[in-house]
């Protein structure tokens, strides 16, 4: 075995025997499995309950039909979407979820709860879903869910009385139909209202209800509206087909899976690429860190260079280490790809399964194991070079925050701006400056870049390794037996120019 | 045949010469110690020789070889500034240097057991170093060295550190790897441990050669020093340079101080007074030190130790 090799060995078994590689090593699992079941737990409970006191009996009914169409709408929504991805509309060409998603009028949201709403239309799917297809599930929980009054809480003597009892309940949860969940909201329409100055009451524990008091308030004033209407002559009818006006209007957006939605899940595996990168490079960078300061300070260094070349050593350091980085990135993905196949619901389901789908050309493949090593090594060698420069642990600090701002700064920033736009100024520039190209690319993959752009950023990646790998090479040869103060820039370059102290 | 060679070799950092023109050779077997005070070029020669730096100037051979990891199979090296893995075991350290002097991992697994057996080490053998005391750290170190059964082991101020127990116990070590055939070529700043092991010197001074060859020819290039008790003044004798009265020694006779002239010999002086009749009560040669020999060839203002 090569003494290369022999080192690399020597460095994979001291890091592998640390508690702190298992604790990395193990984190990304940990992180799926917990997903597969804390998914709701961790997710805040969205739905609430309401209370709603209808003293004049007018409005009650209207107000629970309006929150229930547009709970239906929602669902209808999910339905037709679903059944648009598994082209199984024939099952009932003329329902109104058979032609894919769109708006839906009242009317149409009202006949979808005439047909039997959600499980008459599963039943009709049911027979012709392909055997692959995942289970319906609606995006859309029912966030407003009426219960009676609780015990005790005066109904008949007023709102003043009704919000005054209240307003301990208010504090805390009611048992509803779906389980328990926190009362957030009281309403008191009084006996007269629409007749007298009497206001309907509301009374709220803080929590978000804006789009209840909304429809309350909608289907309040459109009752008022509609027997002022009645008082000054208007038929009934006419105003019934009045009310049912909507503005025409056609949506078109891009089947389910393609799109903004496509370039999406394309980006997940990479971006998620690029801060493994990122933590890979910033654990194992630090571990070398402390491999070759312990030969330094350990006073190792002149044993070991008796018996190998500095170069044998950085290569050795290299690989070794290297391949803790490998191990750690293979692992990860192997638990991601295992959970992705095998699991049915959490992050690996929901996320990474149809992200790994959509990245369906094998170049792809190609660029971001090519970026990931690439990335990996332009880090890690910047790591090896402030280890063979410094003394201590305390040394390296001052020449890793720079190194670590100059790296991660521009990164995050990236990273952000291409949440916003994949192909926007930044991400385009970074692609092109050697250092941050390895997380630029990654994070763009997803959204559609061209194989001259790879071809171009790898190619000009490769030469800056190659530069970097000769100048570390030159720092090692120079720098292994130096002791004193760390060096500023202007003393590495002239440490590293310095042929003949070899 | 000469394991190590070293020809008008200059060593350079910057403005600051370490090595000057420095010329020697090691002859294979026995020891060499290698004599200076701190700066003298001791360690930078070493290093040179090892390859871990490389001359400005001149030519080093080592093994009849251009100095390079290619001869680490051959050497055993032991620096002045010792460390080693700490997380590591005592077995896996002496197997790892080994293996990076090219032994297979069976030969390597052996020797390094035998080694440590042998430092008494045994019971230690599967303990991380950091584990061990300073004296046993310092014998895996050694044990290092020595796996590989080196033809010329290199010993760079090796008793530095060291417990006079331990000192006595490498000092042993040393001339028991002489006496199997290695070379050994040692560094040191103590005149008593030169003086001790070594069969020929090198001294330095500023990175420049003062003296080489045996511990004999050191003292030669002292002037003898005798003390005599005469009744006369021996002054005036073939070969006395200068004498000193050193007190009188009772009944007529005086004690003297003499020191003879460059070359002279002190038997050739003894036989002229019995040839002369110059009568004599006390006759007494003194042997110089290589302390005395280190003072007289570099001067007094080297940091050095008796």
């Amino acid at each position: 075995m090569s003494r290369a090799l022999l080192i690399a060995a020597r460095e994979y078994r001291q890091i592998a025997a640390t508690r702190g590689f298992w604790v990395v090593l193990l984190m990304i699992p940990l992180m799926i499995a917990v997903s597969q079941f804390a998914g709701k737990l961790i997710t805040p409970q969205a739905s609430v309950a309401y209370v709603l006191v209808d003293a004049s009996g007018q409005y009650a009914p209207a107000i629970q039909h309006r929150m229930e169409l547009s709970y239906q709408r929602a669902v209808l929504g999910d339905l037709a979407a679903y059944v648009q991805k598994w082209k199984v509309g024939s099952a009932s060409p003329g329902a109104v979820w058979a032609s894919g998603p769109r708006w839906f009028s009242d009317a149409e949201a009202q006949t979808f709860i005439a047909q039997g709403g959600l499980p008459a239309a599963l039943g009709q799917i049911a027979p012709r879903l392909p055997a692959d297809a995942t289970p319906f599930k609606s995006a859309e929980p029912r966030l407003y869910i009426p219960v009676d009054p609780p015990a005790g809480v005066p109904i008949d003597q007023g709102p003043d009385a009704f919000g005054a009892a209240m307003a301990g309940p208010l504090q805390g949860d009611v048992v509803t139909h779906d389980g328990k969940r926190p009362l957030t909201l009281a309403v008191y329409i009084p006996k007269d209202f629409g007749a007298s100055a009497d206001p309907a009451r509301v009374w709220s524990n803080g929590r978000s209800t804006g789009p209840l008091i909304d429809t309350i308030r909608a289907e309040l004033t459109g009752r008022l509206r509609a027997q002022a209407l009645q008082t000054s002559g208007l038929a009934p009818a006419v105003f019934t087909r009045i009310e049912s006006l909507a503005a025409p209007m056609t949506i078109a957006n891009p089947p389910e899976g393609r799109g903004r939605a496509q370039v999406v899940v394309r980006s997940l595996l990479p971006l998620a690429l690029v801060y493994l990168l990122l933590i890979t490079v910033m654990v194992t960078g630090a571990m070398m860190l402390q491999s070759v300061i312990e030969e330094r300070s350990n006073k190792l260094m002149e044993s070991m260079l008796a018996c190998v070349r500095p170069s044998e050593l950085m290569y050795g350091k290299l690989i070794g280490i290297g391949g803790i980085g490998l191990t750690t990135v293979v692992f990860w993905a192997a638990c991601a790809v295992g959970a992705a196949f095998f699991a049915a619901q959490g992050m690996a389901a929901d996320f990474l399964k149809p992200s790994l789908v959509a990245l369906n050309h094998p170049w792809i493949w190609g660029a971001m194991v090519f970026y990931f090593l690439a990335g990996y090594l332009v880090v890690s060698m910047i790591y090896l070079g402030i280890g063979a420069l410094s003394d201590s642990m305390q040394d390296a600090q001052a020449y890793l925050m720079p190194v670590v701002a100059v790296i991660m700064l521009p990164t995050v920033l990236m990273m952000a701006a291409t949440a916003q736009n994949p192909n926007g100024v930044l991400p385009h520039v970074l692609s092109w400056i050697p250092i941050y190209t390895p997380f630029a690319m990654l994070a763009r993959l997803g959204s559609g870049v061209s194989q001259v752009e790879v071809l171009g950023t790898g190619a000009m990646l490769i030469l800056f390794l190659a530069v970097e790998l000769y100048l570390l090479g030159r720092l090692f040869q120079v720098s292994l037996l130096r002791t004193g103060q760390p060096l500023k820039l202007g003393g590495v370059i002239k440490l590293i120019r310095q042929s003949e102290a070899v | 045949m000469s394991v190590l060679s070293l020809d008008h070799v200059v060593k350079r950092f910057g403005d600051f010469t370490a090595v000057d023109d420095l010329s020697f050779a090691v002859p294979e077997g026995g020891i060499f110690g290698f004599l200076g005070g701190n700066g003298a070029g001791k360690t930078t020669s070493l290093r040179m020789a090892l390859d871990i730096i490389r001359p400005t100037s001149g030519r080093i051979e080592v093994l009849g070889r251009a100095p390079g990891r290619e001869n680490a199979a051959d050497v055993g090296f032991l620096p002045e500034e010792r460390g080693l893995y700490r997380r590591m075991t005592v077995l896996d350290t002496v197997v790892y240097f080994g293996r990076l002097k090219g032994m297979a991992a069976g030969a390597a697994t052996k020797a390094a057991q035998g080694l440590i057996d042998r430092f008494g080490l045994g019971p230690w053998s599967r303990q991380a170093v950091d584990k061990l005391s300073k004296g046993m750290s310092q014998k895996v170190q050694l044990a290092t060295a020595l796996v590989n059964s080196p033809r010329l082991l290199i010993l760079d101020e090796p008793f530095s550190g060291l417990d006079p127990v331990n000192q006595a116990v490498l000092e042993e070590l040393v001339l028991e790897m002489a006496r199997g055939g290695s070379t050994v070529v040692f560094s040191t700043h103590v005149m008593q441990h030169a003086e001790r092991l070594s069969d020929r010197l090198l001294l330095l001074s500023r990175g420049r050669k003062v003296f080489e060859g045996t511990q004999d020819e050191a003292r030669a290039t002292l002037p003898g020093r005798l003390v005599l008790t005469s009744r006369a003044d021996p002054s005036g004798l073939a070969g006395v340079a200068s004498a000193t009265a050193a007190g009188p020694a009772g009944d007529g006779w005086a004690a003297w101080k003499v020191e003879l002239k460059p070359g002279a010999d002190a038997g050739d002086l003894l036989q002229a007074c019995t040839a002369s009749g110059f009568a004599l009560r006390q006759f007494e040669t003194h042997k110089p030190s290589l302390h005395d020999v280190f003072l007289h060839l570099v001067g007094a203002d080297q940091e050095i130790v008796k």
